[in-house]
């Protein structure tokens, strides 16, 4: 039988769980306990990507390819893992996918191969040194092991010529470093992998991907220690987002942070930390007092050393290139803040962005609220709703009916609330919000109902349903409880989810921004790439006019597409957007599009003048905000626009046209 | 055939751009120098360079030498990076633009002159695969 002929056979035989493979996402929400069923087993004791879900799915979606051959190495793949159904929850809550169903599949195919099938893969001379680095377990040259990072740091269409290395301390990373240099061999950090995985299906992949080398898995760097006198914490390159807060919030403090399962260090690297809180506890530098860093020769430093370069300092401008970080961060010494007792959370619905826009200016420039963002309906909807299809019924009627399309979404004090208060037509209060979150099914169910319709003839729809007459009546109707949402879940998980949706912090806006848990929904069985940037804030009709462009070239792409947030740093001075692309990373056309719209937006926007796009300041996040944002960039000229097509040419090939 | 950084490639790689590249076709007439430094240069572990300087898309020099620096000239932009990146660059893997991309190469001087000048340069440097398949393992 044809190499294809097995393929085809098998692929028939595996078709749900093949389907469940292509559809992850690598959001990396399956590598911390988020949800309180602890950790997936196997993953904690084996550490490489391919003994976490996220991997089996990979891997099994590899082999199910020919992408790679069994070895005797995937044999102790499948064996680790017992079939506990952690990652089911995990991922269900995320994703609405079932990887235990593929963790099964990848057993029985594997059980009936013959062991003549498994390939046996020597130790080279480079796998030996590494091993003699960070010991024998620690280090693979394994084709299975190393395909299990295709998409988050390897690009699909790579050879698999590659070793992937768990270094321990900032010492073995150095000495890792120095042999890569010895030997020539170039070599890439890695960290959670969610930036790659949004990033490596686009034209981004050939700057961002390693082609060949050495993959340094940081997840094993896993120092995490508070200092409640100096409201600090620091941080090792292997811990998460989720879980800094979570010791933060021991101690009544909050860190200011990325998506939970983004690494805490690279993170800052990467870019600097985009946060709701980012008007009030700052951007970039601003967020850490040290960090430690292995430079690209090996060398430890530390940005408080007095004998180095002034570490706070970068170039600017479309014609700084370099998509990599100036080294790798091992280690992050992190500012904390102490949480006020009377804080709390509104919304303020809003049909019109300008209008929107407006206030959280405003609220801005006079530092009201400490966490302050305009989000759209879209990104409402995503992060509140526990599948695909609520999520779009959810948002069809904030659209059609409630002429809901922005909310500001404010965290502050009570004097800051009673601001609020007073500048806005109506709130969404914290128990409404519980209300949508736990109703959300219920009210999905009422799409083009006669309630709605009678509804959406108010002048102001979502005042007459939030906190005028008619929100008793949504109240009643909508049902909202624990049952009610794990409905919704497959039945063997209905009671878990009940438990889960009990928790308070589950409907509680505030520890939801705090803790970053529901923007993995954005990449629910699809992907999005965030064309994003800080634009100078002082003409707000610019900021319209830029979200205007991003829409038209995504229109003509024919991409699903909407304005995700606009929130406020630097006083209100600069605001920072993020315009979402949504698309299915299996089709290799709406890939196309994708990086089609991307530069032809990036160029806009460098047309356009007074905007950073998020290609000029990625890997930025180590230095000072003012460093980075001023002087504001200006429009760049003709000739300097024939030059970034040009350059783009030179790097994509002249195939490659937009 | 000759090795990378040899003598005879010095020689070789001069003859080709001389004869082959078109100054106007190829070099954009253009008039620059680039210092090439290679580090990490096996077996020894070392550091090298190649200078190159072109005036009106004419090659006027092209010299290799040992360290980080040519003594008698300096260059408009210095591209830094190890014996495995130009590896992959002289095989025509990857180009300078997308080395640049990954940092794999560091620049020094004008960004914006660079730019200009990257495609008709990398093209001269991919050009010398021509000349060159042996390399230090």
């Amino acid at each position: 039988m044809s190499l294809e002929n097995i393929l085809e056979k098998q692929n028939s035989k595996y078709e749900e769980a093949i389907n469940i493979a292509k559809k992850g996402t690598h959001c990396g929400m399956c590598r911390f306990d988020f949800l309180g069923t602890g950790l997936c087993p196997s993953g904690k004791k084996y550490g490489f990507v391919a003994y976490w879900p996220q991997g089996r799915m990979q891997i099994f979606k590899n082999l199910m390819s020919g992408k790679v051959k069994p070895t005797k190495k995937l044999i102790e793949i499948v064996n680790s893992c017992s079939l506990c159904g952690i990652c089911d929850k995990q991922c269900n809550f995320a994703t609405y996918l079932r990887p235990e169903k593929v963790a099964k599949s990848l057993k029985d195919y594997t059980d009936n191969l013959n062991k003549n099938e498994f390939q046996d893969v020597p130790e080279d001379e480079i796998l030996k040194g590494l091993r003699e680095i960070v010991g024998e377990e620690w280090a693979s040259n394994d084709p299975v092991i190393i395909s299990s990072y295709i998409q988050t740091i390897i690009h699909p269409d790579s050879e698999l010529n590659f070793y992937i290395v768990m270094p321990k301390s900032t010492e073995e990373i150095s000495k890792i470093i120095k042999f890569a240099n010895n030997h020539n061999l170039p070599f890439m950090p890695r960290s959670g992998g969610t930036l790659l995985a949004c990033a490596t299906p686009t034209v981004l992949s050939k700057a961002v991907c390693l082609d060949q080398g050495i993959i340094i898995d940081l997840l094993r760097l896993n120092k995490l220690e508070i200092d409640t006198k100096s409201y600090t914490a620091t941080v090792g390159a292997g811990i998460t987002a989720f879980e800094l807060q979570k010791e933060a919030y021991k101690h009544k403090l909050r860190a200011n942070l990325a998506e939970a399962g983004a690494h805490v260090c690279a993170n800052i690297a990467s870019t600097g930390i985009t946060s709701t809180w980012q008007n009030r506890y700052g951007w970039a530098a601003d967020n850490f007092t040290d960090v430690r860093i292995v430079d690209d020769n090996g060398d430890i430093k530390n940005s408080s050393d007095m004998d180095i370069k002034n570490p706070y300092t970068t170039e600017g401008g479309f014609t700084d290139i370099t998509l990599s970080p100036p080294g790798i961060i091992t280690e992050v010494t992190m500012k904390l803040h102490p949480i006020a007792d009377d804080e709390d959370v509104v919304l303020v619905p809003f049909e019109h962005l300008k209008d929107a826009l407006s206030m959280i200016m405003k609220l801005a420039q006079r530092n009201v609220g400490v966490s302050l963002i305009v989000l759209s309906r879209k990104y409402l909807s995503e992060f509140l709703c526990p599948t695909n299809q609520i999520a779009k019924d959810f948002e069809y009627i904030c659209e059609k009916y409630l002429k809901l399309n922005y909310v500001v979404d404010v965290i502050g004090n009570k004097d800051d609330k009673k601001i609020v208060e007073e500048m806005a037509d109506c709130i969404i209060d914290k128990s409404m919000i519980k209300t949508l979150i736990l109703g959300a099914p219920k009210l999905a169910t009422l799409k083009d109902s006669e309630f709605l319709k009678v509804l959406s003839e108010e002048k102001n729809p979502s005042k007459a349903i939030f906190a005028g007459p008619m929100r008793k009546h949504l109240e009643k109707g909508l049902e909202a409880s624990p049952e009610q949402i794990a409905k919704v879940f497959d039945e063997d998980l209905q009671d878990f989810f009940t438990k889960v949706y009990s928790k308070p912090e589950m409907t509680d806006l505030i520890w939801l921004h705090s803790f970053r848990i529901l923007p993995s929904r954005l990449m629910r069985q699809r992907l999005f790439f965030a064309q994003a940037g800080m634009i100078w804030a002082a003409d707000q009709n610019k900021i319209l006019k830029l979200i205007d462009m991003l829409s038209n070239v995504c229109d003509k792409y024919k991409l699903e597409h909407m304005l995700g947030f606009i929130l406020p740093m630097d006083d209100g001075k600069y605001a920072f957007f993020e315009y979402d692309y949504y698309y299915n990373h299996n089709d290799p056309d709406a890939v196309k599009r994708v990086s089609q719209a991307l530069l032809e937006t990036t160029e806009n926007c460098l047309v356009m003048g007074d905007i950073l796009m998020v290609l000029n300041y990625l890997f930025k996040g180590l230095y000072r905000k003012e460093h980075v944002l001023y002087p504001i960039p200006k429009a760049i000229s003709n000739d300097e626009r024939a030059l970034f097509r040009e350059l783009i040419e030179s790097i994509l090939g002249e195939e490659f046209k937009w | 055939m000759v090795k990378f950084l040899s003598q005879e490639w010095n020689n070789l790689s001069k003859e080709y751009i001389l004869e082959k590249l078109d100054p106007e076709k190829d070099l954009k007439n253009m008039t620059t120098s680039l210092l090439a430094v290679i580090e990490h240069v096996p077996p020894n572990d070392s550091t090298m360079n190649f200078y190159l300087e072109i005036q009106n898309g004419n090659l006027t020099d092209f010299t290799v030498n040992i360290g980080d620096k040519y003594e008698e000239k300096e260059a408009v932009f210095t591209v830094t990076g190890n014996y495995g990146t130009y590896k992959s660059i002289l095989k025509g893997d990857m180009s300078m633009a997308v080395a640049l991309l990954r940092g794999r190469l560091k620049l020094k001087g004008s960004k914006m002159q660079a730019l200009k000048l990257i495609k008709p340069l990398d093209g001269v440097i991919v050009s010398l695969k021509e000349v060159t398949d042996e390399f230090e393992e």
